[in-house]
C-alpha cells in the first residue's frame, strides 16, 4: 500500500467511509487490516464463537435497522384507544371492556368472575372486577420482575413472576390476602431473556409452565427451552416438552386433553421466517426442534447439526412470519357459531423483526383433534394499517367467559375488549 | 406541580414552543411533533447536570451522559426509576415527585443537547477488537450504524467507557432491566474482556 493512501485511510472521515463499504462487500477483516495494520482483530471464526449466542445476523434482512417496538407504560384515555377501527366477522361486536391498566397481557378467570391480568416490564398484576356493568380494577401486585404467569384453581390464584412464585389462597374471598411465596419450590432458573411465563392448570390438576430459551438462537442450558408441569405445590416437576423456543400460550383441547402450544420462531434468519408455531404434545418429553430445526423443517443458519430435523415433532400449523403468536385458548362455548366449537383462537402480538409489519391481529385456527388439516383464518383485525405499515394495539391473549363471548387484551393500550356474538 | 401562574405559564409556553420550533427547524429532526416543553424541562433538569454532565463538562465517574440521548429512551428509563422498577437508589429519590409530564419534558430538553464529541482511541487494538464484535453482534441494527440510537433503543456513541461496560455487564448478569429483555439476549453469556472491547469502541466513535 502506498504511504499516502495508507495515511489517507487513517484519517477518520476516510475510515468511516471505507469500513461502511467494505463491510457492505462483507470484506471486513481485509478492511480492519488495512486501517489499523497494527492490530490483531479477532478472527472471523472467533467473533462468530462469540457472538452467535445472540444469532443476529441482520445482514441477512432486507432492512437491517430493525429494532423492537416500545411498549407503553403510561395510562392510555379510552378516547385515545381507536377500538373502532377492530374488524371481526359479520354477527360478531367489538367493546371496550376494560382500560386504565398500562401493559396488560395473559388473563386468567375465578370461580366467582374475577380476571386478574399478568404484565412484563411494567412489573404489576392487575385484578379486575365486574360489577353491575362497570369495570373496575386495582394493582393486585407490583414491582414485580415480567410477572406475565397467571392461574387460577381451587379458590387460589397464582401469579408467576421470573424469578418468584406466588400464591393467593381464597383471593375473591378475602382480597387482602397476603400472597404465600412458592419460589423455593420451583426452581426456576434466573435468566430473564424468553423466560416470562405462561402457566395454566391442565385436566391432570398440574400446573404448566413454560421455561423459554435465554437467546434468539443458542444450545439453551439443559433447564432451559421447555415446558415443564408441577404439582400445584411446585413438587414433581416433568419435562412435557422440549426444544422449545419461547411458549407464551397454551392450552388444553377439550376432546382429548392433549397440551396445544403456541412458540415463536427465531429472528434474523429471513424476512418470511421461520414462522412461528401452533404445536401438539402427543407424548411426554416430545421434542420440537429449537435450537436445530424450525417451523415446517428449515434447518437452523447457526446452530448446525447433522439431520437437524430428525426426530422433531413438526408443528400442528405455521403462525406467520415473526408474528408473535402468544395467547391460545380452544373455544368451548354457546355463544359463536357451532362451528367455532373446539377452534382455537390465537393472538398475535405482531412482527418487529420484519420491514413489512405482520400479524396484530386475533386469528382463528380449525384442525383435527389429532392435528391435521389445520387452516388458519383472520378474527379480529384492524389494529395494524398495511398501507401505511403502522400499528397501534398489540393483542396478547385471549379468554373465553362463561356466556361464550371472548376477551382480548392489548398491551399496548393496557386495555380490553369483549367480542360477542348475536345470532 | 411546580408554582406557576396561569398566565406566566402560557407565556414561557409561547416561547418555549418557539424555541423547540426554531430548534427542530434548525435541526432538520422531526422534533416539532413533540408536544412536550423543553423550556420547562430545562428547570425540572436543573439539578441533573452536577451529576450527568453537560454539553460542556462530562460527567461523574459511571454516569451516563444524557445529552443528544433518544427521547422515547429517556422518558421510559426515567419512568422505571421513579416506579422503582429499574433500581438507582439515587435516581428514585430524585424522580420521586415527577409527574408523567415532566418526564416528557426532561426528556425532550436532554435529547435536543448537542451529544459529546468523539475523541481518538488511543487503544488501537481494543478498538479494532470492539469494532469487530459490534459488527459480528449487529449493534447497529437497533443502535444504528452510527449508535445514535433511535426511539427507546439508546444513542451509544461517544458515551462514557466505563458506564458502558458497567451497563452490559448488568444486562448480561440480569441485574439491569431495559423495556425489553433484548439486551439480557445479545449479552448472553458474553465474557467480561469482549464487553469492555465493545465499551471501548463505542466510547470512541
Amino acid at each position: 500500500m502506498s504511504p499516502v493512501l495508507s495515511r489517507l485511510l487513517r484519517a477518520p472521515a476516510v475510515k468511516t467511509l471505507v469500513l461502511g463499504a467494505l463491510a457492505l462487500t462483507g470484506a471486513y477483516a481485509l478492511a480492519q487490516q488495512m486501517v489499523t495494520p497494527q492490530s490483531k482483530p479477532p478472527s472471523e471464526k472467533e467473533v462468530k464463537s462469540r457472538t452467535s449466542k445472540g444469532g443476529y445476523q441482520p445482514e441477512r434482512m432486507k432492512n437491517p435497522n430493525l429494532a423492537p417496538h416500545a411498549g407503553r407504560m403510561t395510562v392510555t384515555a379510552p378516547a385515545d384507544i381507536p377500538f373502532d377501527r377492530i374488524k371481526v366477522p359479520k354477527g360478531f361486536q367489538v367493546e371496550l371492556w376494560a382500560h386504565g391498566m398500562p401493559g396488560v397481557r395473559m388473563m386468567a378467570r375465578g370461580a366467582k368472575g374475577t380476571i386478574w391480568a399478568g404484565t412484563r416490564i411494567i412489573g404489576r398484576v392487575y385484578e379486575i372486577k365486574d360489577q353491575g356493568g362497570m369495570r373496575t380494577h386495582r394493582i393486585l401486585a407490583q414491582k414485580l420482575v415480567q410477572p406475565n404467569g397467571v392461574a387460577f384453581q381451587g379458590g387460589n390464584l397464582y401469579v408467576m413472576a421470573i424469578n418468584r412464585v406466588f400464591r393467593y389462597d381464597g383471593i375473591e374471598d378475602n382480597p387482602n390476602v397476603k400472597p404465600v411465596e412458592l419460589t423455593a419450590a420451583f426452581k426456576l432458573p434466573p435468566e430473564v431473556h424468553h423466560n416470562w411465563k405462561f402457566i395454566a392448570f391442565g385436566p391432570d390438576s398440574k400446573l404448566y409452565v413454560q421455561v423459554g430459551s435465554p437467546c434468539n438462537i443458542c444450545e439453551p442450558s439443559p433447564e432451559h427451552g421447555q415446558i415443564r408441569r408441577y404439582v400445584a405445590d411446585g413438587s414433581g416437576m416433568e419435562v412435557v416438552a422440549r426444544g422449545v423456543r419461547n411458549s407464551v400460550g397454551f392450552d388444553f383441547h377439550p376432546q382429548t386433553g392433549e397440551l396445544w402450544f403456541t412458540d415463536n420462531g427465531r429472528d434474523w434468519q429471513a424476512e418470511d421466517g421461520p414462522q412461528d408455531e401452533l404445536n401438539r404434545v402427543s407424548k411426554l418429553g416430545q421434542f420440537f426442534g429449537f435450537p436445530y430445526c424450525h417451523a415446517q423443517g428449515i434447518p437452523d443458519l447457526d446452530v448446525k447439526k447433522k439431520d437437524p430435523c430428525k426426530g422433531v415433532t413438526l408443528p400442528v400449523a405455521l403462525m406467520g412470519p415473526h408474528s408473535a403468536a402468544l395467547g391460545m385458548r380452544f373455544y368451548t362455548g354457546a355463544m359463536f357459531p357451532k362451528d367455532y366449537v373446539n377452534s382455537i383462537f390465537v393472538a398475535r402480538r405482531g412482527s418487529w423483526n420484519r420491514s413489512k409489519l405482520f400479524g396484530y391481529d386475533v386469528v382463528n385456527v380449525r384442525a383435527t383433534a389429532d392435528g391435521r388439516n389445520a387452516k388458519v383464518v383472520p378474527f379480529m383485525t384492524g389494529f395494524m394499517d398495511p398501507k401505511e405499515n403502522k400499528f397501534w394495539g398489540r393483542p396478547v391473549d385471549v379468554l373465553q367467559l362463561p356466556d361464550g363471548s371472548l376477551l382480548v387484551s392489548d398491551e399496548q393500550n393496557g386495555a380490553i375488549y369483549r367480542v360477542s356474538h348475536k345470532k | 406541580m411546580r408554582s406557576f401562574d396561569t398566565a406566566r405559564r402560557t407565556g414561557v409556553i409561547r416561547r418555549a414552543v418557539a424555541l423547540a420550533c426554531a430548534i427542530a427547524f434548525a435541526a432538520g429532526t422531526v422534533q416539532a411533533q413533540t408536544k412536550a416543553n423543553p423550556a420547562r424541562g430545562a428547570a425540572t433538569a436543573a439539578p441533573c447536570s452536577a451529576c450527568h454532565g453537560s454539553p460542556q463538562r462530562p460527567p461523574l465517574a459511571g454516569m451516563p451522559s444524557l445529552a443528544g440521548q433518544q427521547e422515547q429512551f429517556l422518558v421510559l428509563q426515567m419512568f422505571l426509576m421513579r416506579e422503582g422498577l429499574r433500581d438507582v437508589p439515587q435516581m428514585a429519590g430524585t424522580l420521586k415527585d415527577f409527574s408523567d409530564r415532566d418526564l416528557d419534558e426532561v426528556a425532550v430538553y436532554f435529547s435536543l443537547q448537542k451529544p459529546a464529541r468523539g475523541k481518538s482511541s488511543g487503544k488501537p487494538k481494543l478498538h479494532a477488537r470492539g469494532a469487530a464484535l459490534a459488527k459480528g453482534m449487529a449493534c447497529g441494527s437497533c443502535h444504528l450504524g452510527d449508535y445514535t440510537g433511535q426511539r427507546q433503543v439508546p444513542r451509544l456513541a461517544n458515551q462514557r467507557e466505563d458506564y458502558l461496560a458497567a451497563t452490559m455487564k448488568a444486562y448480561r448478569d440480569n441485574q439491569r432491566i431495559g423495556t425489553d429483555t433484548s439486551m439480557n439476549s445479545v449479552l448472553y453469556q458474553v465474557p467480561d474482556g469482549d464487553i469492555e472491547a465493545l465499551a471501548h469502541y463505542l466510547a470512541h466513535q
